[in-house]
């Protein structure tokens, strides 16, 4: 056991917030993989996960939103059961959903970056609709690009095949969850945190 | 059932988290660059080695990745379908059969990463392979997530249960979602705030102790093995 015995470095004060924030933020984005809804309009149930990269983008900005996920993937990558099905380990993150899990750093940026306008964090629940909209149907066609791209490597799929296999029957629901994430950064028991 | 470390004495157990990572990016890139029925019965081989080697089964790994399989098995049906005549492409479904089973031997591989190494050899193999405060932030991180993470699930699980009780289920989707994420993100920031207290008032620092990790001669067999499976990928 080697203890760094010389200087202690303690983290400041407006990042260890951050960083807690981050990580929890992942870890609710991987419990939010365990929760499903039926969908009204489709047989293929709702998952949360991609409610989550977008709450992170929303919530703590571009900068830490995306750090958040890269906390998500790398927590995955070594074990911890936070991908789709309650799976981890570096396999899934070169599997089949890799792609998708990829874009969520991207996606949590950009989201962000949209949301807040630019890097400077603003209170999310003040920009108009039409930005929280737009930020969020931007990030989801960067995660679906990604998956999309993802699978068709993996498997030797062309992007037409792997769109059918993998994207088209998912994409209707990220309708809902574009709706109830404007309603949540909008409610009033986040806006008081 | 989902996968994880179990304590035991196999050789994977004694390795060096590093280089079980190493072994994995390797076996990876070999699988990808020898997508062939003969490369793939190899590393067939080389995974029903890794498995042994690890304690881990290789039935308990398909059903964690279970998710995973319906796409892995539809793949090679899109690939060989086509709209108008022939109508199917044999030869295209068998060039996707080939790769999705290559997922499955990258997935059993990690399977064995897994089964094999705790979450503190995890994360002081990051910190040791990243660098400065990015390799810091990361090992910190990782290590809250696998903190919260159990406790969140509970939480959501318990909001759930709430509305449920409460006729919840009656309402439209989008609000379900909503009444979801509001109750779970009020709860996770909360703990966020109490956490980010709780770490000041104990010197959260930028180099804590972690576990002692070195390369002994254990290593040197996985260490090789890796070498030739990224030496093979590239020729």
């Amino acid at each position: 056991m080697s203890t760094d015995t010389a200087s202690v470095e303690l983290v400041g004060e407006e990042a260890v917030e951050n960083v807690a924030r981050a990580a929890l933020l992942a870890a609710l984005t991987g419990a939010f993989a365990y929760v499903s809804f039926p969908n009204p309009v489709s047989p293929v149930t709702i998952s949360l996960q991609v409610l989550g990269v977008f709450l992170a983008g929303l919530l703590l900005g571009p900068v830490w939103g995306g750090l958040s996920m890269v906390l998500y993937l790398a927590a995955g990558a070594v074990g911890a059961p936070v991908f789709a099905g309650g799976s981890s380990g570096i396999g899934s993150l070169v599997g089949q959903s890799g792609g998708y899990l990829w874009s969520y750093p991207v996606a949590a940026f950009v989201v962000g970056a949209i949301a807040h306008g630019g890097l400077v964090i603003r209170d999310p629940a003040e920009q108009s609709l039409v930005r929280l909209v737009g930020a969020m149907v931007v990030g989801t066609a960067i995660i679906y690009a990604f998956g999309t791209i993802g699978l068709s490597v993996v498997l030797g799929l062309s992007l037409r095949e792997a769109f059918l296999a993998g994207a088209v029957a998912f994409i209707p629901a990220e309708a809902f969850k574009i709706a109830a994430a404007i309603g949540i950064v909008r409610s009033d028991q986040i806006a008081a945190e | 059932m989902t996968l994880s470390y179990r304590p035991d004495d196999t050789f994977a157990h004694r390795l060096d988290p590093r280089a079980k990572l190493g072994f994995q990016a390797a076996f990876a890139l070999a699988a990808f660059a020898h997508t062939t029925p003969r490369g793939l019965l190899a590393l067939t081989g080389v995974t029903a080695v890794a498995l042994r080697v690890s304690g881990a089964s290789a039935r308990e790994a398909m059903w964690a990745y279970r998710f995973a399989l319906p796409l892995l098995a539809a793949g090679p049906v899109f690939a060989a379908a086509t709209l108008g005549p022939p109508w199917v492409r044999p030869a295209e479904g068998f060039d996707t059969a080939l790769a999705s089973y290559r997922v499955v031997l990258v997935l059993l591989v990690s399977a064995a990463y897994l089964r094999s190494t705790p979450v503190r050899e995890s994360r002081a193999a990051i910190q040791h392979l990243v660098p400065g405060r990015a390799g810091q932030f990361l090992g910190a991180g990782v290590g809250f997530v696998f903190r919260f993470f159990p406790v969140l699930r509970g939480d959501l699980r318990r909001i759930r249960d709430a509305s449920a009780a409460r006729l919840g289920g009656e309402q439209s989707v989008v609000d379900r979602i909503r009444r979801v994420g509001v109750a779970g993100l009020a709860r996770a920031l909360a703990r966020a705030d109490r956490f980010a207290v709780a770490l000041r008032a104990r010197c959260f620092a930028w180099n804590p102790t972690l576990p002692h990790l070195s390369l002994s001669r254990t290593d040197v067999p996985v260490i090789a093995a890796s070498v030739a499976l990224a030496a093979w990928a590239v020729v």
